[in-house]
């Protein structure tokens, strides 16, 4: 049974954080008060207790998931811990606000597929959380991506992308025989009818605008991706992916002429070198951190992450640059797992989109599955230099409150998804 | 639908794929060049965990030393602006410069001859410690120059050798900087127009006026045609040396009758420039190489932080051979034209003449002791050339005597001991010039030599001489 398995996949999990804690502890016990290894308990309850919950709520739910989750998350916590035991106290809450939304969902949404009436309302909340954003965000390195709310900051652009996930999974799920219809082609290859066109047009607009609006190459990459990606998944062409694609380049040429931002950003990446003390400074360090990690990195705790006053070399090392952190210290072995990791958690997540046995499901499961894909690859490319750098999170290792929340989120669709794939076939 | 989701997951393969062949890239095949990428200051930042050999002055003081917080070491530097230009620094921020540049393998214990030693202390379970350099610098003769120095409140640099072996006694530069608030001052340090962070003293290149008169007279002495009592004359202040070329006396002083000694003491330009138009490029060049110009000092400060003493055309230093008119010869042979030294390098002229014509190997490092006490390498005085014979430097020496009895030096005369000397006022593009004064005590067995460069000097040549005179003091203990 699913859940037997998912208890068994958890002893790795918790041995490997374990571990991890305790070696953290050790290198670095004269800046850390043994008190803070609570956390690592509290974290290993916590997804002990999440399991119990799915036993008896979503029992047919996908068993790889959630350990792979965890371990992520471990990952982070570890590192941030190593970073900050401030901030990984304040991870571990939001790992706790996380896993109460998922709780939520897994026991108030059972029957997911009720959200396909829902998507407009959905669709819309997700628009106007970035209109939000655009409007009222504060600036931080260029970027608008950031509300502030008394005391709080959040990112609503990763909440969003879940959102649009679910509208366009309901949309292109009804719309999709008339998507697939071809009646001119161009270049020999099949175009629907114009008119069809139309949502196409629509999101490669709203992209370009976030793109324009948010001076960030990489969420309007992220969202316009995961559109792509779905209308493939939908209509069966490819005829979706490669317009899109050249879209998309259209407006990244032309947001590199428009947008200071975004030109600096691919200036930097070409060559960051003659900047290295200024606008180069980060993605230059990182790569520092990341060269000497080497094969197998410098141990944990050991690395040269901070400097004397507490404060890290890379900025945002705990956020979006926190797998610099992790090849400095675990190596191209650790971060290579790291990889895989991510890459396993996407298998399971498509491999439950082709399981599904109904067209919004799978859509969904496809959908939120390449959103992790795309996310993980815009800001681990980023931050290794393979393309030009952009800043959002790594999902479940990075610090940060509405990524994890978000993610979480995305993750209890994608296991109730499978209980009820997994529990049709059962019966 | 299920043929695109596969072809995703492949599309997916394909990105994590070239995401960690990307990380395998940088992790291993790039990952030496980040290392040694000057920006990179992780093997500083390594090396703090070392705790790093004291730099010591000849009295034991110390330059250097190590203040721990948490399981790193940081350098303090107590004597603070005394030496910084020579010591030098280690910073986790900017990185490093002078001695503590160069001769980091020993601070850290990473030289061979400490390394051995190192490894059975870690075998026994020892933390690993660098070795300490004791220092030839006298930090009383140090805080003299530099007080001199900031009294004018000019730029410029002092160097002192021992005469006798070549041991550097003193090396100032002002203006001068503290190297224990590096991170304060940053900015401020390297907008200063002042430069402190150069060593005036081995990267200054200063136009040296009339102190090339000591490479010119060796010149003329060896080659046979001139002794210190050849005779000229000068009735106008100013001598035609051939068609259309005149050269001036300094404030078109004239002479009268005169010896080559007398030419040197008072600095006769018209003399000089007819001695160089006779001796010719060849000789002149010949006798520079001598004197150790065109090449680096052998020295033990960073490489780049010494400049090469001679001609130079746009901040670029011109090849022995370039052809050279009549007029650059003559110009050449009392100092001008295009030739740069530095004060080391004039030092060292000096100390060659005070030394019987054997110039000796300049060194600043007087022994190197691992931590528990063993001289693992000590100073041993070196002739580094030979640029003229004993008595040619015994005629020299002489000469320079008249200067500070009868001449231009009579600024440094003291009855306390005899200086000899030349000295030199150098014109500037656009600036004061700069006052120069070389030369070494007791003049009959010399045991220190000086060389003070005073820029932007608006009172004349003679600014420097006192500077000289109670430096020279300091050293003799007078």
């Amino acid at each position: 049974m699913e859940r037997n398995r998912e208890l068994a996949n958890f002893l790795p999990v918790i041995l490997l954080m374990v571990i991890g804690f305790a070696s953290v502890y050790a290198t670095r016990s004269a800046q850390i008060s043994a008190a803070s290894l609570s956390y690592g308990l509290l974290f290993v309850g916590l997804f002990l207790a999440v399991h119990l919950l799915l036993r008896l709520a979503a029992p047919h739910a996908d068993p790889v998931m959630l350990p792979l989750a965890a371990l992520l998350s471990a990952v982070g916590i570890m590192m941030i811990y190593r970073i900050d035991p401030v901030l990984a106290a304040a991870q571990t809450r939001w790992l706790m606000i996380g896993l109460g939304l998922f709780s939520l969902i897994v026991v108030f949404l059972r029957n997911y597929r009720r959200l396909d009436d829902y998507i407009y309302i959905l669709g819309i909340i997700g628009v106007l959380l970035l209109i939000l954003t655009i409007i009222f965000a504060k600036e931080i390195n260029g970027a608008r991506l950031w509300l502030h709310a008394g005391g709080f900051s959040i990112q609503p652009g990763e909440f969003s992308k879940v959102l649009i996930t679910v509208f366009l999974a309901g949309y292109l799920n009804s719309n999709r025989e008339l998507l697939s219809t071809s009646t001119w082609h161009i270049f020999g290859l099949p175009m629907p009818p114009l008119k069809y066109l139309g949502p196409l047009v629509t999101m490669w607009g709203m992209s370009f605008a976030l793109l324009l609006l948010m001076n960030d190459l990489g969420t309007s990459m992220l969202f316009f991706g995961i559109f792509l990606a779905m209308t493939y998944v939908a209509t069966g062409r490819l005829t979706y992916p490669i317009i899109g694609g050249l879209l998309f380049c259209g407006g990244a040429v032309l947001a590199y002429k428009l947008r200071a931002t975004v030109k600096l950003r691919v200036d930097t990446w070409i060559d960051p070198w003659p900047d290295a003390m200024d606008s180069g400074y980060q993605i230059v360090q990182s790569l520092f951190a990341i060269g000497d990690g080497g094969l197998f990195g410098t141990g944990l705790g050991k690395g040269y992450l901070l400097l004397q006053n507490g404060s890290t070399i890379v900025p945002e090392l705990e956020t979006d640059f926190i797998f610099s952190a992790i090849a400095e210290e675990l190596g191209l072995a650790g971060a290579t797992a790291l990889i895989i990791l991510f890459m396993l958690f996407c298998y399971r997540g498509f491999k439950i989109a082709i399981d599904s046995d109904d067209g919004f499901s799978k859509l969904l499961a496809a959908g939120i599955s390449a959103g992790f894909v795309l996310q993980t690859f815009v800001i681990l490319g980023g931050v290794m230099k393979l393309i030009p750098l952009t800043g959002i999170t790594l999902p479940f290792v990075s610090y940060g409150g509405s990524s994890i929340v978000a993610n979480f989120g995305a993750l209890a669709l994608l296991l109730l998804i499978s209980n009820r794939t997994n529990a049709e076939k059962t019966r | 639908m299920n043929k695109p989701v596969r072809n995703l997951f492949y599309v997916s393969v394909i990105m994590f794929a070239s995401l960690i062949l990307m990380l395998g890239y940088r992790q291993v095949i790039q990952a030496s060049d980040l290392a040694e990428n000057p920006q990179n200051t992780r093997k500083v930042f390594a090396q703090m965990r070392i705790e790093r050999g004291l730099i010591l002055g000849s009295d034991k003081a110390e330059f250097a030393s190590n203040r721990k917080e948490g399981d790193l070491y940081y350098r303090d530097y107590p004597t603070g602006d005394l030496a910084p230009q020579v010591v030098g620094y280690n910073n986790i921020t900017y990185g490093q410069v002078g001695l503590e540049h160069s001769q980091n393998k020993y601070l850290t214990g990473t030289a061979d001859e400490v390394e051995l030693v190192n490894l059975l202390d870690t075998v026994m379970g020892k933390e690993k410690k660098g070795a300490d350099l004791k220092l030839t610098l006298d930090p009383k003769v140090q805080r003299t120059a530099l007080g001199e120095l900031q009294k004018l409140g000019k730029r410029g640099a002092v160097v002192v050798l021992d005469a006798r072996t070549g041991a550097v006694v003193a090396m100032v530069s002002s203006p001068t900087y503290d190297p224990n608030q590096l991170e304060e001052n940053w900015k401020v340090l390297n907008s200063d127009p002042g430069s402190p962070l150069l060593n005036r003293a081995t990267q200054g290149l200063y136009t040296p006026g009339s102190t090339f008169k000591m490479i010119t007279a060796a010149a003329a002495l060896e080659s046979g045609d001139y002794t210190s009592q050849s005779r000229f004359r000068d009735d106008k202040g100013r001598t035609d040396i051939f068609d259309g070329f005149t050269v001036n006396n300094y404030q078109k002083e004239s002479f009268g009758e005169h010896t080559l000694e007398e030419a040197f003491s008072k600095s006769i330009n018209t003399t000089f420039a007819q001695i160089g138009d006779k001796l010719g490029q060849g000789k002149l060049v010949e006798y520079m190489q001598k004197f150790g110009m065109y090449e680096k000092p052998p020295f033990e400060l960073p490489s780049d932080e010494m400049s090469i003493s001679g001609r130079y055309e746009n901040g670029e230093l011109l090849p022995t051979g370039d052809p050279m008119g009549r007029t650059q010869v003559v110009s050449m042979a009392f100092g001008q034209e295009q030739l740069l030294v530095t004060p080391l390098q004039m030092a060292l002229v000096a100390q060659s003449i005070a030394n019987d014509g054997r110039m000796m190997k300049p060194y600043v490092i007087d022994s190197i002791a691992d931590y528990n006490g063993t001289i693992i390498k000590q100073a041993s005085p070196d002739v580094w050339r030979t640029p003229i014979r004993p008595e040619t430097a015994r005629t020299e020496k002489e000469m320079m005597v008249k200067v500070v009895n009868e001449g231009t030096g009579r600024g440094a005369k003291t009855s306390k001991v005899q200086i000899a000397a030349k000295t030199g006022t150098a014109e500037v593009d656009g600036r004061g010039p700069n006052a120069w004064f070389v030369g070494f005590a007791p003049a009959e067995s010399p045991r220190y030599v000086i060389a003070v460069v005073v820029e932007d000097s608006d009172a004349g040549g003679g600014i420097s001489s006192p500077v000289a005179r109670e430096t020279l003091l300091a050293a003799l203990g007078l």
